[in-house]
């Protein structure tokens, strides 16, 4: 048995779902050879910056939502993927961190949602800037399969994957690139 | 008033199919109850002590005639042919079979109403003062900035899972009739010296079991930084609000804990990333919303000042509702009319479909097809010639709505309490009642002049108690209902928390407390000029202490 622990669950975006190539682990060498991992914020942090950057594999990051995403956003361009953890559906401080990472400082990498993700948040989570889920839900893996999200014909915020219309107010939105 | 358009109607209608789907679900047993919570909270069903009760939004307090008909007949339809109507500006229906819930989302929904956002930890039903658009004391109109916080805070992607729920008031005057400064954010409308309008921005006011005053952040916010200042306080709040302790999560917490000059600091830092950003708001937009609730086109009616002499000198009870129930109008020709929902010995706020249609009707003919909520559990017709104020006066007596005792001692504020409230831990209307009538008098309680008495039926503090002049508040001790009372609070811009007079009294023995307390300011009053409240500031709880517990000493 491999000391490697995939978590459970299928990996979905907006084109549908997909391989996930990454694996987590708490440490690299936990990792062995893998060619893509994520680490947790701690463990990320004491690598060397050579170490991150290494063209071999790819370095991700796994961000608790009590832990600070202050040290990652002068160096977001050499992280791959960042995953924010929901522990629980109802800890929301990920959505805001989204926002930040992703739509005040620009992540060009792909974002995560990990953790406990219901069909009703997945609307959501597109719209604060997550690019992807982790998803073990079986009530949510279904609807996803179904295309169907949960959403609504109409937005009263500016988010990601939404455009304005005209001759209405500024803040709406409609969804579509 | 604000009126939907097609972006309004799909989206509401959108939300409605999807919970219709969800209850099918949970009726077929697909859902769990637990499973179900989460869902039904998010559209305004709570699960009571007997029986699921829907909430449903007024926003900031505003209803038309069509609107208020609609809840009478979602009353008389589907609950017992009553409803509730809270200190939030909403409407409580009480006994609605799950079933039916989806259907009444549709009635709803038909006259552009919801009950999204009345439950759950999310940016809740935005309130106002409930004399908007029509006092004569106001600088603007707050409701088209609470509608367009209303819009914004709407299924908000980033804000929907707090830490806890959060709640926004506005008010466009100095006398501040909204409470703001005991809400999460308060927003005061005024105008700089330039002669431009912005806010007042308050933060991290509450009640609960950790009642607080909101400290003020900033003196003048302008208009077009509304959204994006907002969205700078509940980002900080969200990221750093607790969430180890639902009791310490509110924002008045972060707050405290976090000292204002340091959390100012953040949200201002928050603030200046995003200031320019989408979310800044172009004129041309306040201005649209700024349309609907124009001011309606008054007539003039000056006849009203003659008649109201007459009238008046003819009938003393006419005369002691106009006195009481009537506020000065921007118009001189016209009136606030507060409708009381606290008739002596009554359940206040509650309010059968009868008269609900009532009073849609008399709103429709003389208040402009206009009804405000206020979060003083009454119902307002804003724009009442005072020529007409007579015939409304008749009408309103015909069904029980005219009592005239705003702003009295029997104009009592109450929580739910344990005749219905899962989380209650003692009975608040009955004691209300037997309050009611102990001072039923009208000229007892005119000679007491204005007092608010509040009363919760626990430590969550619906019905106010902390900022009533007279507080109550009902806890359970060793199986006994017991009832603390508080003296001093106030809601308005002054605001304060009361404080604890001593050890709690029975329910038995809180009546006469309160008429002791009562007796006690009516003997150390200056004159009938000096309210309760002013009385209380002057001399401190001691007087008050003194009688309360002495007497009982001495009765032992």
């Amino acid at each position: 048995m491999s000391d490697i622990e995939q978590p459970a669950g299928e990996l979905w975006g907006r084109e549908g779902f997909r391989e996930d190539p990454y694996v987590t682990a708490e440490t690299l060498e936990e990792a062995g050879d893998a060619p893509a991992v994520i680490l947790p914020l701690g463990a990320w942090l004491g690598l060397t910056e050579e170490t991150r950057n290494a063209s071999n594999r790819k370095i991700g990051v796994l961000v608790a939502p009590g832990e600070s995403i202050e040290p990652l956003l002068p160096i977001l361009d050499s992280i791959p993927v960042i995953a924010l953890q929901f522990p629980a559906f109802n800890d929301g401080r990920s959505y805001s961190k989204a926002e930040l990472i992703k739509n005040q400082h620009h992540f060009k990498g792909e974002l995560r949602a990990v953790g406990d993700v219901l069909i009703d948040q997945v609307a959501y989570m597109l719209r604060t800037g997550f690019d992807t889920m982790k998803v073990n839900h079986a009530v949510t893996l279904n609807r996803l399969a179904g295309h169907n999200l949960h959403d609504v014909p109409g937005y009263y915020q500016p988010g990601r994957g939404s455009h304005t219309v005209s001759g209405t107010y500024s803040w709406r939105r409609v969804p579509g690139a | 008033m604000y009126r939907y358009d097609e972006f309004d109607h799909a989206f509401v209608s959108a939300r409605v199919e999807q919970f219709k789907d969800q209850v099918e679900r949970r009726l077929s047993g697909e859902l769990t109850e637990e499973q179900f919570r989460p869902l039904r909270l998010m559209n305004g069903v709570y699960l009571q002590l007997h029986a699921y009760m829907l909430r449903v939004a007024v926003p900031y307090g505003t209803l038309s005639s069509r609107q208020m008909h609609k809840l009478a007949h979602i009353a008389r339809r589907y609950d017992r042919g009553y409803g509730h109507f809270t200190t939030r500006q909403n409407i409580q229906y009480n006994w609605p079979a799950l079933k039916d819930i989806p259907a009444v989302l549709d009635e709803l929904a038909s006259v552009e109403m919801h009950a999204l956002q009345t439950s759950g930890n999310c940016i809740r039903n935005v309130t106002a003062d409930h004399f908007a658009g029509a006092a004569a004391d106001e600088v603007g109109d707050p409701r088209p900035y609470a509608e367009i916080l209303r819009q914004w805070s709407s299924m908000h992607p980033e804000f929907s899972y707090l830490p806890r729920k959060f709640k926004i008031a506005v008010t466009g005057a100095d006398r501040d009739r909204a409470a703001i400064q005991v809400h999460d954010i308060g927003l005061h409308l005024k105008k700089n010296e330039a002669g431009e309008l912005g806010f007042a921005v308050y933060v991290g006011g509450g009640q609960g079991r950790t009642p607080m005053v909101a400290k003020k952040i900033r003196d003048f916010l302008p208009v077009e930084d509304l959204l994006t200042y907002t969205t700078a306080i509940v980002r900080v709040y969200n990221l750093n609000g607790r969430r180890d302790n639902k009791y310490k999560a509110r924002i008045k917490i972060l707050v405290h804990e976090t000292g204002t000059e340091e959390i100012t600091r953040q949200i201002e830092t928050e603030w200046q990333a995003i200031k320019e950003t989408d979310l800044k708001l172009p004129q041309q937009d306040v201005d649209a919303i700024d349309t609907y609730f124009a001011p309606p086109n008054l007539v003039q009616r000056p006849e009203g000042w003659s008649g109201l002499a007459a009238a008046r000198k003819a009938d003393h009870a006419f005369s002691a509702w106009v006195d009481q129930n009537v506020t000065p109008h921007k118009n001189p020709d016209y009136g606030v009319v507060t409708i009381s929902l606290k008739p002596i010995g009554g359940i206040p706020g509650d309010a059968t479909d009868a008269q609900m249609d009532l009073v849609a009707d008399i709103a429709e003919k003389f208040s402009y097809d206009e009804i405000r909520v206020s979060h003083e559990q009454n119902l307002v017709l804003p724009h009442v010639a005072i020529a007409d104020l007579r015939i409304v006066y008749d009408l309103l007596l015909t069904d029980g709505l005219a009592t005239a005792n705003a702003g009295l001692i029997t104009d009592i504020i109450s929580c739910p309490g344990l005749d219905y409230c899962a989380l209650a831990t003692a009975r608040s209307i009955p004691v209300a009642q037997r309050i009611s009538e102990r001072f039923g008098n009208p000229e007892r309680q005119a000679d007491i002049g204005e007092l608010k008495l509040k009363i919760s039926g626990c430590i969550n503090a619906c019905g106010h108690h902390h900022v009533g002049h007279i507080g109550i508040l009902g806890v359970e001790k060793k199986g006994e209902e017991l009832y603390q009372i508080s003296l001093g609070g106030s809601g308005d811009e002054i605001c304060t928390i009361g404080d604890i007079t001593g050890r709690g009294f029975s329910s038995e023995e809180i009546v006469d407390a309160i008429e002791t307390i009562v007796d006690r300011y009516l003997e150390i009053r200056t004159d009938k000029e000096e309210t309760f409240l002013t009385t209380y500031r002057r001399v401190g709880a001691a007087p008050f202490k003194d009688a309360l517990y002495s007497e009982v000493a001495n009765a032992a």
